[in-house]
């Protein structure tokens, strides 16, 4: 059990060869300036579009990446020139990657085993209980379905209980029932062991359900961190806003009550449709059963709507108001807040 | 080209036209090209047609060639596989002696040279039911001759006594000398038959025939060889003689007209050389004589000839190369040291050697006169003998060379290595297997054959094959190449292993022997492991140090490779691909070129190895005069040759071993080692497996290293299976069927061997 603290973790690469290297050109700069505290036993999600950073920012805490500049802190120690081995983390990788040589058991205790562990036996017999694969020990990884691969993955990082785990996008090549099934197994296991963990997803329905707090990293630098909630109810930006709730956030700026240099952020939810001073033409709908997706045309602007029971047919002109917006510099993406 | 070749082939069978093979070249071809254009301008309805065909194919085309009726009628080339061309009819009688060889078959009395006291005419007589057989007419030698650099030798020794003071003083150190007076081919049989013969020594006794080499001349001779090989360089060879001479490090060498070609020309710097004949040796009395090869014209032989008009004129035409002006003109522009004819020729010429020794030395002075240039001159040796063709004489080199070679370095006194080299000789030319009746073997094989048809027939036939004869179809031009080219040579190769070539009578015939050669080699009859001197040439002991020999190269082979490979994938090491590129350069090169240039490395005096090693202060080690050491060359140069593949197949498969599991190792605590050990290396093992099977049946036979660094040195104790195969056909005599049940024995351990890894592969690894 530990904490983990970020103080201005940045992560860079020289790229290019010859002539270019060295001419400041060449480097990438990964991660930005990271600032984080995780709590003892707190649940952290890392999500953010591919190449965000957050895989990155996992191999850093793992030790698989150096760190070109901050400072990196397990517990009270810091990290940043310790080995993967010594820094007492574990990871589940996206591939597993299982041992393929060894069978589920050795693949469990393989870590126990190297400290010649005296209760390897009874810890990796405990894991496997818990994890259903008691009646798989036996077996090669390429003997197993995808999902029993994926709790070896898991049972490899408990066995050791560690201080740290780190998951980097474990479900995601889970089918799609599997995945939500291993969600809540995932819960409920941390429930049972408090350890503090670091998760990356790119699937933000498994931020949400899963997280403590969640961390929008984009393009290397952090977005915001926050509670499930406040992430949905009070984005930082434009970017979090979009990028978190499902369906995504509307952006327009030719709405009434929308100021010159700002975007108004609505979510579909938040769009009444029947009456209201915007007045849109429905161009189609998206029938989901209990609820359907109505999409609106506001001059040049797009709009979705979210409603349940009965929808408009196409091609019917619709009032429209919002009951709940956002407002965002449309330069920066920062938020305007209402004053006080 | 084909249908030039064709076109040779079947040469217009005009009744005066005739085709002549020769492999002359530059001012020699040029000269008989112009001799001929002028006999067929005095001769304008005779034709005869030039055919050149270079030197290394020569000999085999001849010998495919004349016996099936396609070859020519006349072909120029040396004496020295006269005995087998007699045995096989590839060349036809010129003439005959009578058994005083005092006088010529007056048939043919106008075209044959008439003193038989010259040794080129010697050569090539072959005694044939009683009589003296003449084949061929005599056209050119080659003996050896002393070159000297005038710059450091005013005189050159008149005799051994002189030889031995100059060797001697002309060293510029006697401790660490870095310029020598003499140097020699000491461990070549070939230039030490010419000491020999000063001594009064020979191959031969007496009789000139039986073989004995420990003789007391011949003992005098090694002491003399031991005593003169410790004033020169270490461990000589053509090349490093050629190097030293050119840079005037040696100032004289024994050696042949071969060398004129190798020596920088004195405008860029090379040596101011004069030829001479070899000197008298001081303490017999008698001149050295170096063996003489004489390049002859010969009749084919093969079918009965068609036309006695072409015959005739055969003999015409090689009577006018023989002539005076033409022999003039052999000298004179082609720089050939012609064999002088005896008649017409200037009459008070030379020579005359007899069984007894040397009648008259002198050349006279005429014949001096007719050889103007100095250099060829010096070639010119009425001592010389005539190298015998004989199979009982050709089983003499190997047990010579490997006595010599003891001899030279010290580890046999001169009475051990005569007696050494008459045991081995006799080992050598071991007594032929006894005839075995073929019958039960022949129905064995037909039964054999039976029962295999059989069950062949009715496997296909229940397997229904013969429905997909469509598909057979298409395989069969693969199948029938594989045929050919792999299951007809083995088939051939291994029953010649169940009979012996008749061996002195030489005439070509094979004897059934059964199974006898594999008794012998299994039960090592001739050489068993408890007599030491014989021991290197027992089966199980050849077998020990290639099965060490294989598992050491292996082992390291894949322990470099591996290891450099891993290295390769080190983000920290630049240049990577650079490095990957010269670290495969090896396996690039030829690996004879490779094992020649390490055989070079690791010269006593000279290589590259000792130079180094001197640096840290280690004396100069003779790499191939212990087992250990010269074992060790030979690994040394195979590591060197096979550690790329290995590299390349770890690379390969380290592809395939995703770099997410060992880092998991890496987070699961694993050490450097451990996560190598138990993760990389067992991920490697697919892969690895099958390239240690190739590896080891390839170093198992590797023939060349072996062949070209050590040698089989020290006597023969480095030798692996197939290098013992290889001499026993090649270099014992012609003991090709005991060559054959060597190769089919290794075929046998090759079996078990693959069929024991090939278990090792299939075993579930934890």
């Amino acid at each position: 059990m530990a904490t983990l603290s970020f103080r201005g973790v940045q992560k860079s690469y020289v790229s290019g060869t010859g002539a270019r290297r060295g001419s400041g050109e060449g480097v990438t700069h990964v991660l930005h300036r990271v600032d984080l505290e995780v709590g003892d036993g707190e649940f952290i999600a890392l999500v953010g579009p591919s190449g965000c950073g957050k895989s990155t920012l996992l191999r850093c805490v793992a030790g698989l990446e150096e760190i070109s500049a901050g400072d990196l802190h397990i517990g009270p120690r810091r990290v940043n020139d310790i080995a993967p081995k010594d820094r007492d983390v574990a990871m589940v990788f996206q591939s597993y990657a299982l041992y393929p040589h060894l069978s589920v058991k050795e693949n469990m205790a393989f870590a126990l085993r190297l400290q010649r562990h005296p209760e390897t036996e009874s810890r990796v017999a405990e894991a496997a209980e818990m994890l259903g694969l008691t009646p798989l020990l036996a077996r090669l990884p390429k003997e197993l379905s995808g999902g029993q691969r994926q709790r070896v993955a898991m049972g490899r990082a408990i066995v050791r209980r560690p201080s740290v785990f780190l998951f980097d996008e474990p479900l995601s090549n889970l089918d799609a029932a599997l995945r939500q099934q291993m969600r809540v197994e995932l819960r409920r296991r941390h429930q049972l062991l408090r350890t503090t963990t670091l998760y990356v997803t790119h699937d933000q329905v498994e931020a949400l359900t899963l997280a403590d707090r969640i961390v929008v990293l984009n393009a290397g630098v952090v977005q915001q961190v926050g509670t499930p909630d406040e992430l949905y109810f009070d984005p930082a930006n434009r970017f979090v806003a979009g990028f978190i709730g499902s369906p995504t956030m509307n952006f327009v700026e030719h709405v009434p009550g929308c100021v010159r240099g700002e975007v108004v952020g609505v979510r579909p939810n938040d769009v009444e449709v029947g009456s209201g001073e915007i007045v849109a033409t429905v161009e189609f709908v998206e029938r989901l059963g209990f609820e359907a997706m109505v999409h609106l045309r506001v001059g040049e602007e797009t709009l979705m709507a979210r409603v349940e029971g009965e929808a408009p047919s196409p091609g019917a002109k619709v009032g429209v108001r919002f009951s709940r917006s956002y407002r965002f510099e449309k330069a920066t993406g920062a938020r305007v807040r209402e004053p006080a | 080209m084909i249908v030039a070749l064709w076109a040779a082939f079947v040469a217009p069978a005009h009744a005066t036209d005739i085709t002549l093979w020769h492999a002359w070249r530059g001012e020699e071809r040029t000269v008989l090209e112009s001799v001929t254009d002028d006999y067929q301008k005095a001769h304008p309805g005779d034709h005869i047609e030039l055919t050149f065909v270079p030197y290394e194919g020569l000999k085999s085309k001849i010998e495919a060639a004349v016996p099936r009726g396609n070859g020519p009628d006349l072909f120029i080339y040396a004496h020295e596989n006269l005995d087998d061309w007699v045995a096989t009819g590839v060349v036809r009688p010129v003439g005959q002696v009578d058994s005083d060889r005092s006088q010529v078959d007056l048939a043919h009395r106008s075209t044959i040279p008439r003193v038989f006291g010259d040794p080129a005419n010697r050569a090539l007589t072959v005694l044939r039911d009683g009589h003296s057989v003449i084949y061929g007419w005599p056209l050119a030698t080659k003996c050896l001759a002393l070159f000297y650099n005038k710059a450091l030798v005013a005189h050159p020794p008149e005799n051994t006594d002189d030889l031995v003071y100059l060797a001697d003083t002309l060293r510029d150190d006697p401790v660490h000398p870095t310029r020598w007076g003499f140097a020699w081919d000491a461990t070549s049989a070939y230039e030490d038959a010419a000491w020999m013969h000063g001594f009064g020594g020979g191959v031969f006794a007496q009789d000139g025939r039986t073989i004995a080499l420990d003789t007391p001349e011949n003992r005098a001779a090694f002491g003399f060889i031991q005593q003169l090989a410790g004033l020169g360089p270490a461990e000589t060879s053509g090349s490093l003689i050629t190097q030293l001479f050119n840079e005037g490090k040696v100032a004289m060498v024994l050696n042949g007209p071969w060398f004129l070609g190798e020596i920088t020309p004195k405008e860029q710097g090379g040596p101011d050389f004069g030829v001479t004949m070899l000197p008298l040796v001081s303490d017999a009395g008698l001149p050295a004589a170096p063996y003489m090869t004489v390049d002859a014209l010969f009749l084919a032989g093969g079918p009965a000839p068609e036309a006695a008009a072409k015959e005739a004129l055969a003999r015409d035409f090689a009577a006018y190369l023989q002539s005076e002006d033409v022999v003039v003109r052999r000298i004179r522009e082609g720089h050939q040291l012609a064999v002088i004819p005896p008649d017409g020729g200037p009459s008070d010429h030379i020579v005359i050697i007899t069984t007894e020794g040397p009648v008259d030395g002198g050349i006279t002075a005429p014949t001096a006169a007719l050889y103007s240039d100095p250099v060829l001159r010096g070639f010119i040796n009425p001592n010389a003998l005539p190298m015998p063709t004989t199979p009982a004489f050709a089983q003499t080199w190997e047990p010579l060379a490997r006595a010599l070679r003891r001899l030279v370095r010290g580890a046999a006194t001169p009475e051990q290595a005569a007696a050494e080299a008459q045991t081995t000789w006799e080992v050598v030319s071991r007594p032929e297997a006894p005839t075995v009746d073929g019958t039960p073997f022949a129905a064995l094989l037909a039964l054999g054959l039976l029962a295999g048809g059989l069950v062949a027939t009715q496997r296909m036939y229940s397997a229904k094959a013969w429905k997909h004869w469509r598909e057979y179809l298409w395989i069969a031009p693969g199948g029938l190449a594989v045929v050919l080219l792999v299951v007809a040579p083995f088939l051939v190769g291994a029953s010649v292993s169940l009979f012996e070539v008749a061996g002195s009578a030489s005439d070509g015939s094979w004897r059934f022997v059964g199974l006898s050669h594999f008794t012998d080699i299994l039960l090592d009859r001739d050489f068993p492991l408890t007599n030491a001197s014989t021991r290197a040439l027992s089966f199980w002991y050849t077998l020990v140090v290639t099965l060490v020999w294989t598992l050491c190269n292996v082992v390291l082979h894949v322990t470099l490779g591996v290891f450099l490979a891993m290295m390769l994938r080190e983000p920290w090491v630049k240049l990577r691909s650079v490095f990957r590129a010269l670290l495969i350069l090896p396996w690039a090169v030829p690996n004879y070129i490779t094992a020649l240039a390490w055989k070079g490395m690791f010269h006593q005096q000279f290589g590259a190895i000792n130079a180094l090693l001197g640096l840290v202060g280690v004396a100069p080690v003779s790499w191939f005069a212990s087992w250990t050491t010269a074992f060790a060359a030979n690994v040394a140069t195979n590591t060197w040759l096979g550690f790329p593949f290995m590299m390349v197949v770890t690379l390969g498969a380290l592809q395939s071993v995703p770099r997410e599991v060992e880092e998991a190792a890496e987070m699961d605590g694993a050490t450097g080692w451990q996560k190598f050990r138990l993760v990389t290396l067992p991920l490697l093992q697919p892969a690895l497996l099958p390239a240690v099977i190739l590896g080891s049946v390839w170093t198992f036979n590797m023939f060349n290293v072996i062949y070209l660094v050590s040698g089989g040195e020290p006597d023969g104790s480095t030798d692996i299976l197939v290098s013992q195969a290889y001499k026993w056909a090649f270099t014992r005599g012609h003991h090709y069927g005991y060559g054959a049940a060597y190769a089919v024995i290794i075929f046998g351990v090759m079996i078990v061997q693959s069929r024991v890894l090939n278990r090792l592969a299939g075993r579930k690894v934890v």
